[in-house]
């Protein structure tokens, strides 16, 4: 059983933004994207979710998760942020001109 | 709350980090303009870090490796999974607090330090029991799979040497189960490497065949990691079963969170679990041992009795709450990734054959589709694996140590000699995108067609001329 009361809607909008936010302030681009992707498709599933018991539930797992999140977050900046091959925007191929000799 | 950070302020962070432990030379002291960063995050300022300031005495740091290179290194795209996973952030946030203050001994019985630890170790092991269907107390952590594999068939094989001494395993295994194997058989023992098919499944009748009445061990691993292959479990357990005093060891590293696995359904006596194949940390793997009916083996580790004396040592606590909390999350995320990283496998492969034609699937259709190892005909391995330099791939023949052998597994599924030089094994996980798939495909696509128009073997091909009836002349 969670232990928070039934989460009012702005209450459930505060905290997605508050994750997504977290997601997107990593700086590895591989957790940065599974993140954002993960809590967009889980808030999604709260807003279809029409058991009030199992909405509940999912808030409070969403919530421990939150703080996880934040200091994951945090961590990754501290070390991580190389860009990754596919970040970078491809040079177009260098068009060499014959010369007339 | 949490701006995205820029890199350069990152590394900054870094820089104030690692002075200790840079050398120093005498230069001029550089003011604020020529600085990159404009300020750190609000988070910084509170504690007392140490930011290079006026009275250094114009002492320049050297930056570290790190630093310099961070923004213009470009790391290459990782679909290597099958070597080894990302640590999820999640799991190394599980993990900190037992590196920084809670550091106790878990084996000490008399303060706080001790019981926590405990109590940490305790629930990974229920983590890790949870996701396999196993009994807490089943469970064993060691320092890895590599290390479980020796315990258990070392361990069982020698334990019950006085009446049995016939072990059962197979040609595709990982190399520290066919390596145990070929000490054992030093030691004396029988051991039977059974073939498989042509898809890498083996096959239960030759199982059946190939037990002995002084049979102790069969030893097939669940999902092999250079073809994906998803074996028989639970018809090899019933097997196992039947006949009295034969236990049935699994190698699990990779199947462990990413196929459902149940021990009792499926008559595993003996499972290795590998920590760094879950998204945990790399160093350490747990080992399932049954107690009903009980399994005996014979311990490799002389010491204080830990484990239920089957490994003795101080458990590493971080690391194991490491493990347990990525099984823990594997668990709650098995169905989601699963479909997703179908969807991936399905994409990368319907992108390269629509592409390019005469590429082989090695090791069956259903396998793990995170795992997919293809051979491209004509085309060299090792040109393939140097053009494509922005993609971390492993090739599946073993030419980039030393020797020239292709990879044992791809001989024992009877790919032909070429063929086996010329694969790649491509990974896909929890972690990979849509957008890195596609890259790889255009990479490989690009690269694959350059290399054939410069073969002649291909030119040959196209012309309709048979390679194998070729009789080449000595010179």
């Amino acid at each position: 059983m969670s232990s928070v009361a039934a989460p009012s809607k702005q209450a459930i909008k505060s905290l997605y933004h508050n994750m997504l936010r977290s997601s997107q302030s990593f700086s590895s681009y591989n957790f940065r994207e599974y993140f954002e992707r993960r809590t967009k498709e889980t808030f999604r599933a709260m807003q279809n979710e029409s058991d009030p018991n199992k909405l509940r539930d999912m808030y409070a797992d969403a919530l421990k998760e939150s703080t996880s999140l934040r200091r994951g977050a945090i961590v990754n900046q501290l070390y991580g942020g190389w860009k990754v091959a596919v970040e970078v925007p491809e040079k177009p191929e260098e068009i060499l001109e014959r010369g007339n000799n | 709350m949490l701006a995205r950070v820029s890199r350069t302020v990152a590394r900054r962070a870094n820089v104030t980090r690692t002075l200790c432990g840079s050398r120093r030379s005498f230069v001029q002291p550089s003011g604020a303009d020529r600085a990159s960063v404009v300020d750190v995050p609000s988070t910084y300022q509170e504690e007392n870090h140490f930011a290079p300031s006026p009275d250094m005495l114009g002492f320049k740091l050297e930056a570290p490796q790190r630093d310099s290179s961070a923004t213009e290194q470009v790391r290459p795209i990782y679909l290597d999974l099958q070597a080894t996973t990302p640590v999820d952030p999640r799991v190394l946030d599980a993990m900190l607090p037992y590196f920084t203050d809670q550091y106790g001994n878990p084996h000490s019985r008399t303060h706080a330090y001790g019981w926590e630890a405990e109590k940490a170790v305790e629930v990974a092991r229920k983590n890790v029991a949870d996701i396999i269907g196993a009994d807490t107390k089943d469970i064993v952590f060691t320092s890895g799979a590599t290390e479980t594999n020796n315990m258990a068939i070392k361990g069982v094989a020698r334990f019950h040497k006085e009446k049995k001494r016939h072990v059962i395993t197979t040609q595709t295994e990982h190399k520290c189960v066919l390596d145990s194997c070929r000490k054992l058989s030093e030691e004396g023992f029988d051991i039977t490497y059974l073939p498989v098919q042509k898809n890498g499944v083996i096959d239960l009748a030759e199982l059946e065949a190939a037990i002995r009445p002084d049979t102790s061990l069969i030893s097939i691993m669940a999902v092999n990691n250079e073809t994906g292959v998803i074996q028989p479990l639970k018809e090899i357990g019933a097997i196992a079963r039947k006949h009295r005093g034969v236990y049935f060891h699994t190698d699990a590293a990779q199947a462990v969170g990413k196929i459902p696995l149940d021990v009792n359904e499926m008559n595993i006596d003996l499972m290795s679990i590998s920590g760094h194949k879950l998204y945990g940390p790399k160093g350490v793997g747990a080992a399932y041992v049954r107690r009903r009916p009980r399994v005996r083996l014979e311990p490799i580790l002389s010491g204080g009795g830990q484990e239920r004396g089957l490994r003795s040592g101080t458990l590493p606590t971080a690391l194991v709450v490491g493990l347990g909390e990525a099984a823990r999350i594997a668990q709650k995320e098995m169905a989601r990734d699963h479909a997703r990283i179908k969807l991936l496998s399905d994409r990368l492969i319907q992108g390269i054959n629509a592409e390019v034609e005469q590429v082989v699937r090695n090791g069956d259709e259903n396998g793990y589709p995170g795992c997919v190892n293809l051979s491209f005909s004509y085309v060299e391995g090792e040109s393939l694996l140097m053009a494509l330099k922005e993609i971390a791939l492993s090739s599946g023949s073993a030419c980039t140590s030393a020797s020239l052998e292709p990879s044992y597994v791809l001989r024992a599924l009877g790919a032909a000699e070429d063929m086996a030089h010329s694969s790649l094994r491509f990974g896909i996980g929890r972690f990979t995108t849509e957008a890195e798939i596609d890259f790889v495909v255009k990479r490989i696509v690009a690269t694959v067609h350059r290399l054939r128009e410069m073969s002649p073997l291909w030119e040959m091909v196209q012309e309709g001329i048979d390679i194998n009836s070729i009789n080449w002349s000595q010179h």
